[in-house]
Order: structure tokens, then C-alpha cells, then sequence
């Protein structure tokens, strides 16, 4: 976290990937009721929250007690925001249900009706570095834009994805 | 969109925001330097100020100013999501008990008539409505701080912003005022603090939330 928050990319998405799993775990032991899928786009969110949040940090403190007041602040957040709507557990249909493909449980669908939502650049500049893995300087490139703006324009976006989920889903 | 697309995506911006810390040593000063300003040409120190601050008066700025202190100081502490009180918080206590208890003790000694008639007066109005119009530049620049943290409960600290700015209001306004009395002084201007501590929770609910 700390070579992150210097700007370590790799650093960073190596320290994401291995804390993803420990947070899924928690998001999914408090929140059974929304379903694989909503637990994504809870863990989701959880994610954004440490991002944009990551400078609340500090060096000198312990990063799990910081992890998880995070992770509990947005599971409860979103649970409350959710309340209305109950999923039904699937487990009470499997005997009678054929066993369908199911989606995908790490896909999430929130994000996509958020990024819909969003300024068409922008939603292109995020799904730019997630799903085809560009770097700044190919997107850069392809937009015909500078290294810096991508950068900003990048910040931005997730910026304003957490601030529309938060209104989308209330 | 995968989870693993969004980790890729939120490595990529390394695009690093600003502390609260950052914001605040950028925001307060031009706040504080505006409320001087809006002092120095609306209000005015007291002509006998000299006189006032070698005497018990002198508690009026000084007072608020430990309040301001200790309440940023709480707030700056839960602005991390994982902090807990802790020592800002059970000093800010002690400090409101003893508060109370001087105004326990001011009103044993003058009666509820003391205080109605302490309070029977134009400066009321004055007090009441200086110290949150002098705090409106400095809660605006403890929200904007406030705002880049990550407070577990955003009405608390909106709440603890607003008290910190309030009270530095407070120790401005007291050199204008000339109010001395006990049953005036520390009723009236646990009121004001409390209107901009107040605002500042109902702001901060909904600015600080995240």
C-alpha cells in the first residue's frame, strides 16, 4: 500500500488482487441475501471505497483494521441502501430449478448500468485499462490525447462511477 | 464488467488525492485571513482591550480557542474510517464538563434572575448572529478538508468541524465583545458555537458521507 500510494501501479493492483478474495469473503458472509451477484457489486464498491479513499491511510498504521472499516462501512451502506429490494435465497429452488448456467459471479452487473450512465470517453477510458489492458500511454494514443488528461480524465471517471452507483441504487 | 477488470482499471490511475491535511493547510488560511478581514471592517477590537485581556476576560478568546483546537483535532482524527476517539475526545469532554460547571457555579451565585437579566440584552442578538456569520468562511473550509477523509460517522465530524470553527469565531468575536459577565458570556456563546456545530453535523451527514 505504501509503494501504492506513491504510484507503484503494479504494486498496487498486486496488493488489490490479493485482498479481493479476503473481502468477497466478507461481503458474501454478511450480505447471503443479495446473491453471488449483488455481493459482487457490493465488493465492488468496497473496492472504489479503498481507492478513492486509499490517502486516509496512514504509513505508520496497521492497513487491515483500515481494510475492514472500509469494507464494513460500505457493506452496511449498501445493504441499507438495498433494504427494499430482497433477493430471494436460490438455494430453495435448486431441487426443483434445472441446474442453468449461471452467470458468471465475479461479473458484476451494477458497474455496467453505471458505466452506460456515464460520459461515453470516459466509460471507453475505464473499460480502456480493465478489460483490454491498455496502459496510459496506449490510450493516450488511441484518443489522441495527452499522458496527463488520460490520467486525469481516468481519475475523474471513477470518481463520478462511485458518486452515480451511490444514486443509481438509492 | 469482471472484478479483476475493475482492479485493472483502479491500478491505472495513480492519480494520488489529497489528504485531509493537504486540503485543510490549503483552505484555512485564506478562511482565516477572510474572517479577519470581515472582523477587522464589520466588528473591531474593543477600545479597552489591553485592560480586558490582564483581567478574567481574557478567558473569552482564550477558552474558545482550546475548544477549536481539541474539536479539530478530533475531527482530523476521524476523518481515518479505523480511528476512535481516543484522548482528543475524552479532553474535548473534561473541557465541557468544566464548562458547565462554571456556568453551574455563575448561576448558583447570580440566580435564575442574574441570568435573565444578563441575558436581557441587545448583545445577545449580536453575539447570536456574529459568531456564526464569522464562522461561515471557516466551516466551508473544514467541510472542503473534512471531505477528502473517510469518516465513519460524517455527521459527527461535520458536527466536530462546525464546533472547531465555531469556536474560533468565538475567540475573534470575544475581542469585539465587551459582555464580561459569566452568566452572559458562556451561555450566549455556547449558543452560537452550537448553532455552527449543529449546522456543521446537518452539512457534514451529507457532504462527508462516502
Amino acid at each position: 500500500m505504501r509503494a501504492a500510494n506513491s504510484g507503484d501501479a503494479a504494486a498496487y493492483r498486486q496488493l488489490l488482487q490479493a485482498i479481493t478474495p479476503v473481502l468477497r469473503g466478507v461481503v458474501r458472509a454478511r450480505g447471503r441475501a443479495l446473491g453471488p451477484e449483488g455481493c459482487e457489486d457490493v465488493l465492488q464498491e468496497v473496492l472504489l471505497a479503498i481507492h478513492l479513499k486509499r490517502q486516509t491511510w496512514r504509513e505508520d498504521a496497521p492497513l487491515r483494521p483500515w481494510l475492514y472499516a472500509i469494507a464494513r462501512h460500505k457493506t452496511a451502506d449498501a445493504f441499507r441502501a438495498r433494504g427494499h429490494r430482497i433477493d430471494l435465497p436460490i438455494e430453495d429452488f435448486t431441487d426443483a430449478l434445472p441446474a442453468a448456467e449461471g452467470p458468471d459471479p465475479m461479473q458484476a452487473s451494477d458497474i455496467e448500468k453505471v458505466l452506460a450512465r456515464l460520459e461515453p470517453r470516459a466509460a471507453d477510458i475505464v473499460r480502456g485499462f480493465g478489460m483490454r489492458g491498455e496502459t496510459v500511454a496506449e490510450t493516450a494514443q488511441r484518443l489522441q490525447m495527452t499522458e496527463v488528461t488520460v490520467r486525469v480524465a481516468l481519475h475523474r471517471a471513477l470518481k463520478a462511477i462511485a458518486r452515480l452507483r451511490e444514486r443509481m441504487i438509492e | 464488467m469482471k472484478t479483476d477488470d475493475l482492479i485493472a482499471a483502479l491500478a491505472a490511475d495513480t492519480h494520488p488525492g489529497p489528504t485531509v491535511g493537504q486540503r485543510l493547510s490549503r483552505a484555512l488560511p485564506g478562511a482565516m485571513i477572510l474572517a479577519a478581514v470581515a472582523f477587522a471592517l464589520f466588528w473591531g477590537v474593543r477600545p479597552d482591550i489591553a485592560a480586558a485581556m490582564t483581567s478574567p476576560a481574557a478567558l473569552k478568546p482564550l477558552v474558545p480557542l482550546a475548544l477549536s483546537g481539541l474539536a479539530g483535532a478530533l475531527a482530523l482524527t476521524l476523518s481515518r474510517p479505523e480511528a476512535r476517539g481516543g484522548g482528543p475526545a475524552i479532553a474535548l469532554w473534561v473541557l465541557a464538563a468544566l464548562l458547565a460547571a462554571a456556568f453551574g457555579a455563575a448561576l448558583a451565585g447570580g440566580g435564575l434572575s442574574g441570568l435573565v437579566g444578563a441575558l436581557a440584552n441587545p448583545s445577545l442578538v449580536t453575539c447570536l448572529t456574529s459568531i456564526p456569520a464569522l464562522a461561515l468562511p471557516l466551516l466551508a473550509a473544514a467541510l472542503w478538508g473534512l471531505s477528502a477523509g473517510a469518516p465513519r460517522r460524517p455527521a459527527l465530524a461535520g458536527a466536530l468541524g462546525g464546533l472547531a470553527a465555531g469556536s474560533l469565531a468565538a475567540a475573534l468575536y470575544a475581542l469585539f465583545c465587551d459582555q464580561d459577565a459569566a452568566l452572559f458570556v458562556l451561555p450566549a456563546y455556547a449558543t452560537a458555537i452550537l448553532i455552527v456545530a449543529l449546522a456543521g453535523s446537518l452539512l457534514g451527514a451529507r457532504t462527508l458521507a462516502w
